[in-house]
């Protein structure tokens, strides 16, 4: 499903050249989830961003879904994520102007999908604010805000979700349950997930875990022997 | 059914986009600035517009119709057919001197024989006010001149030519009498239809015969067009404009005074627009950012962002137009009883150039920053990494050209649109430069303290500091020019006719009446006349050539180089009389004083030389200087004036302007009745013209005003608010890391006066300047630069952005540091 291999990422400061991704190489099966964890400035958001084409490395390549990132242009790449991919970021990032039930049109809209507000309607039900639709984003709490960013992440169905710590923003209590609607509609809908956090806790939920120390892997956990030592313990 | 949904879905999302973004405020700025620009340039042009049309058909009553065809002979009927092919209105006349008797008096007077139709425009006015002045055969209306001279009442029966003719009535006005410059004495209006049965015409009588038109102008236009080509010998188009110069240049003057209001309001307008219109683009990063993520294609991309962009400028062209077509309906209705008729109605154009102009101004300032908006990979949007670099050519190269290009436009006038535009230049470059040298030289001596961090501060952004400077700089000088130096060009307009401006011509005064006809006044208990030498004519050789008025291209060029000049000598120069090129006249030596606008038309340069044929001499001199003529004096005016030593001794008679007061009616008739040869010409009515022009552009200029200060109002706003929202940020950050309010507050002070003062002080020195070039190229009138209006103009900026700051203090006051870092 994601392949990642020998990517490097540079970047140019003018004086001097920062490399802030070194050799960096994995691969997560369709239906997995990967937490990626590490210090603040470890490099974590960059890595995503090239996951999902948001970015491109400076070397090594990318296979989203047998998709090769880098072998497309701009316009390409959005396709791909288009087709394929969801986001939830910590800042929420939902139009201010637009009410929920329109934040979470957008992508579907986007797409051309013809009964984009139904769908919508159906997953900010999904989400439990089905009564809170025609409300704006500043009209709405954090956890709120949230919830729609999950919806409108969901609802296109896309083969991964890409989330940048999704609970950095809220408190413990309101984090644990955007946390477990995650996970819920991430089996539920059978979802690859990629999800940054600071949380072990939350690592400790996906199948992978990689742990990044200034740009580079210092520790890969796949599937198999998480549940070897789910067992032992 | 489901296919059609999905086609037009991206159009919803579009449409919905805006209509939030509407809803929540976020194109304020932007949709203000927009609907005042339009509606100030439509207004401003509607009026203007509308006001011209008057100005011309009120012109157009002087000659009681739109356009006249004057022949010396009897004009065939197939011009009159064809104007009434066109739907136009026709009427005629034919004038020439006869004797009028009544009993044993007897009296020269200037018969106009009229068709039933005259006057087309303007009315014949009776004494006393008759409801209808229709000419019927058999009557006669006479003035209170021939009245007076053949002491005849109305119902009395006179005698002209071969017709008896009841007095019907007495004229007081007639629309054309000033155009008859071939009138005697006293006037007789009679019907045409008695014409042939007087007998009057036959023997070689001088007859004027004149085909007036009235209607459309689009018609009016055809018919002269087609009549041109036509013309026979002896047979010219008259335009009251050409035939009147004080007329011409008052209504000139009133035209350019509007263009230059409407120039500046379009000037304020767009400026207003570019800032808003960047302030949007650079707004639209997150949305751009987002939707990318979300896999939109940068096509899907430009096209939701444009799609805002023209949602905009048509929304902002209904609401505009709208408000335009209010607000010039409201001012209207208020200066209705200013009006000497109704305002002629206007047409959609200048709300058509206007929504153009703010469309392109839209698209050329916010364009190319969402253009490249729409590139950039959505990492670097989303990371808020603002670098943006759009080449400044495609950033402002495209605004620059497209507001040049409307702008000029606007001003149908080169010159005027040259100055405006380069002091657009030269204030923005000033303004660059004053505030780089005094922030560095600052910077020298204020090292610690809030001095030195609201220095720093400035500096951090110099782009936007002179984005800033030059917004206000803009604004504050287009409100001055509208309101001080508009209102001083137009005191100083009026001044230029003097209350008791003259309103009648006497000439052809002998030179051994002259003492005569002052003692006339004298006796009234009037002012003696000015009176000046007057000697006819025709010019014959210029540089030994002989004067084809065939190579002249103009017909304006043409008519007055066939006509027979009227020559002077003397006074060259007075303050209706200034010298622009050459040294005065040596009065000693032969040599010519010549009309600036006439030389340009005819070819004339400083040297040339000019020979008249005088009484059947030639007389020959060079031209030793140009004279710009003020003709809304009033006074007696000469295009060619020679010197002492060459028209001493010509045969001459004189000429006197002046000024006779209403209650003095009497002496017009005693005049002609001492000294039956002296024709006077009464110009009251053009000097009413020329005043009902200048109050009328006055009325007119005061509503166009009240737009552009909206205009002005609108752009110091936009320019204060392009960083509204990091000078708010900037505080909570101060604050929340223990600034006190009272330093921030100095910050901003120190800030705001520095702004408003650099910019007040080169808007009030650009707005003298400019002022004074303007009154002197484009409207020539005297001027003096107003050195006062710098000093005031930076007090003004200086209020106003401490207004600013003074509103972001109490906003600063009742806020917490959290949310205003929350509040964008
Ligand atoms: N465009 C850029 N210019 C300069 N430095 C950059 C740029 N992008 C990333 N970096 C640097 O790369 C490093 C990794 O950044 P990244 O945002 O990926 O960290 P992170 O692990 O997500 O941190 P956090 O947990 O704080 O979000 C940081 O040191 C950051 O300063
Ligand atoms: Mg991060």
């Amino acid at each position: 499903m994601i392949e990642v291999r020998n990517v490097y990422k540079h970047i140019d400061t003018g004086s001097q050249s920062l490399t802030i991704l070194h050799d960096i190489d994995f691969s997560v099966p369709a239906g997995a989830s990967l937490a990626i964890v590490g210090r603040s400035g470890s490099g974590k958001s960059s890595l995503l961003a090239l996951l999902a084409g948001l970015d491109l490395p400076t070397q090594g390549d990318i296979l989203l879904q047998g998709n090769a990132l880098q072998a497309l242009d701009e316009d390409g790449r959005a396709k791909v994520r288009g087709q394929l991919a969801g986001f939830v970021f910590q800042s929420f990032q939902l139009l201010p102007e637009l009410n929920a039930l329109e934040n979470v049109m957008l992508p579907l809209e986007l797409a051309g999908v013809a009964d984009a507000e139904q769908r919508a309607a159906h997953w900010l039900e999904r989400v439990g604010l089905a009564h809170r639709t025609d409300h704006l984003p500043r009209q709405l709490s954090g956890g709120e805000q949230q919830r729609v960013a999950l919806a409108r992440a969901f609802a296109p169905k896309p083969a991964v979700l890409f989330a940048d710590e999704p609970t950095g923003s809220l408190d413990s209590a309101t984090g644990a349950v955007i946390a477990d609607l995650l996970f819920d509609l991430n089996r539920e809908m059978g979802t690859t997930l990629v999800l940054v956090t600071h949380d072990e806790t939350l690592a400790a939920r996906c199948s992978h875990l990689l742990r990044l120390q200034a740009g580079q892997i210092t520790e890969w956990l796949a599937a198999d022997e998480r549940t070897l030592l789910e067992t032992a313990v | 059914m489901a296919n059609l949904a999905t086609r037009w879905a991206p159009l919803r999302l579009h449409w919905r986009l805006f209509a939030r973004s509407m809803a929540a405020g976020e194109y304020k700025t932007l949709l203000l600035a927009l609907v005042i620009a339009i509606a100030s340039l439509t207004a401003v042009g509607m009026l203007t517009e509308r006001v011209q049309r008057l100005l011309l058909g009120q012109a157009n009553q002087l000659q009681a119709a739109d356009a006249v065809l004057v022949s010396d002979h009897a004009i065939a009927p197939t011009a009159a057919q064809l104007a009434q092919q066109y739907g136009l209105q026709t009427a005629s006349t034919a004038t020439f001197p006869s004797m009028v008797s009544f009993g044993e008096q007897t009296s020269l007077a200037s018969v106009k024989a009229a068709s039933a139709s005259y006057p087309l425009r303007g009315q014949l006015a009776l004494l006393p006010p008759a409801q209808n002045a229709t000419l019927r055969s058999g009557e006669a209306l006479i003035d209170a001149r021939l009245q007076a001279v053949l002491g005849v009442k109305t119902g009395q029966t006179i005698q002209v030519g071969q017709l008896n003719l009841t007095v019907s009535g007495i004229i007081d006005r007639e629309p054309d009498a000033a155009f008859d410059f071939s009138s005697l004495q006293a006037r007789l209006l009679i019907s045409e239809a008695d014409l042939a049965a007087s007998g009057l015409l036959g023997f070689g009588s001088r007859v004027k015969y004149r085909l007036m038109v009235a209607g459309e102008e689009a018609q009016l236009e055809q018919w002269q067009a087609s009549m041109k080509p036509k013309l026979a010998r002896g047979e010219s188009l008259e335009n009251v404009r050409e035939s009147r110069p004080e007329l011409k240049q008052s209504i000139d003057r009133a035209e350019r005074f509007l263009r230059l209001a409407a120039l500046l309001a379009g000037v304020l307008a767009a400026v207003a627009i570019v800032l808003a219109a960047r302030r949007f683009a650079l707004r639209h990063f997150d949305t751009v950012a987002l939707l990318r993520t979300l896999g939109a294609s940068q096509r899907k991309v430009r096209a939701i962002l444009f799609s805002q962009l023209l949602l905009l400028a048509g929304f902002a062209a209904v609401l505009g137009g709208a408000l335009a077509w209010l607000a010039q309906t409201l001012l209207v209705w208020l200066i209705a009883d200013q009006l000497p008729a109704p305002l002629p109605a206007g047409t959609l154009w200048p709300w058509g150039w206007a929504s153009l102009l703010g469309l392109v101004l839209l698209l050329g300032s916010a364009g190319p920053i969402l253009l490249t908006l729409a590139k950039t990979p959505p990492l670097r949007v989303l990371r808020r990494d603002l670098s943006v670099n759009v080449h400044w050519v495609w950033q402002y190269g495209i605004t620059i050209l497209a507001m040049v290009g409307i702008l000029l436009q606007i001003a149908q006038d080169i010159k005027l649109a040259a100055i405006v535009g380069g002091g657009i230049v030269l204030a923005l470059a000033s303004v660059a430069l004053l505030s780089y040298g005094v922030l560095h030289l600052m910077q020298r001596y204020f090292k610690r303290g809030s001095p030195k961090i609201a220095l720093r501060q400035m500096l951090r952004q110099p782009g936007l500091l002179l984005a800033q400077l030059a917004a206000l700089t803009l604004g504050l000088c287009g409100l001055w020019l509208l309101t001080v130096v508009q209102n001083d060009l137009l005191a100083a307009w009026r001044a230029q006719v003097p209350a008791n401006a003259p309103n009648h011509f006497a000439v052809n005064i002998q030179p051994e009446q002259q003492a005569q006809f002052s003692q006339l006044f004298v006796q009234a208990g009037l002012p003696q006349p000015k009176v000046q030498p007057m000697i006819r004519g025709r010019w014959v050789l210029h540089n030994q050539q002989s004067v084809k008025p065939d190579s002249y291209a103009e017909p304006r060029a043409r008519r007055l180089s066939e006509r027979e000049f009227n020559l002077s000598w003397g006074e060259e120069e007075r303050a209706d009389n200034q010298r622009v090129q050459g040294p005065p006249l040596n009065q000693q030596q032969p040599g010519w004083s010549v009309e600036a606008e006439l030389a340009e038309q005819l070819g004339i340069r400083l040297g040339d030389v000019l020979t008249f044929d005088i009484a059947g001499m030639p007389v020959s001199a060079p031209v030793v200087n140009l004279r710009k003529v003020n003709w809304g004096s009033f006074r007696a005016n000469f295009f060619v004036i020679g010197s002492e030593v060459m028209m001493r001794e010509q045969p001459s008679s004189a000429i006197s302007s002046f000024y006779l007061p209403k209650t003095q009616p009497q002496l017009i008739p005693d005049l002609v009745r001492a000294m039956p040869n002296i024709t006077v010409i009464d110009v009251g009515q053009v000097l009413a013209q020329v005043e009902s022009v200048i109050s009328l552009a006055s009325a007119a200029l005061r509503l166009v005003f009240v737009m552009c200060v909206l205009a002005g109002l609108t752009v110091l706003l936009a320019a204060l608010d392009t960083n509204e929202a990091e000078r708010r940020r900037e505080a909570a950050l101060m604050r929340s890391l223990g600034a006190s309010t009272r330093r921030i507050a100095q910050i901003w002070w120190l800030e705001s006066l520095f702004l408003g003062a650099v910019a007040g002080l080169m808007a009030g020195l650009v707005a003298a300047i400019g002022a004074w070039y303007i009154a002197y190229s484009v409207f020539n009138l005297p001027w003096l630069i107003n050195w006062a209006l710098p000093l005031y103009s930076a007090l003004a900026g200086m209020a106003l952005t401490a207004l600013t700051v003074g509103l972001r203090l109490l906003a600063l006051a009742r806020t917490t540091p959290m949310l205003m870092l929350q509040a964008d």
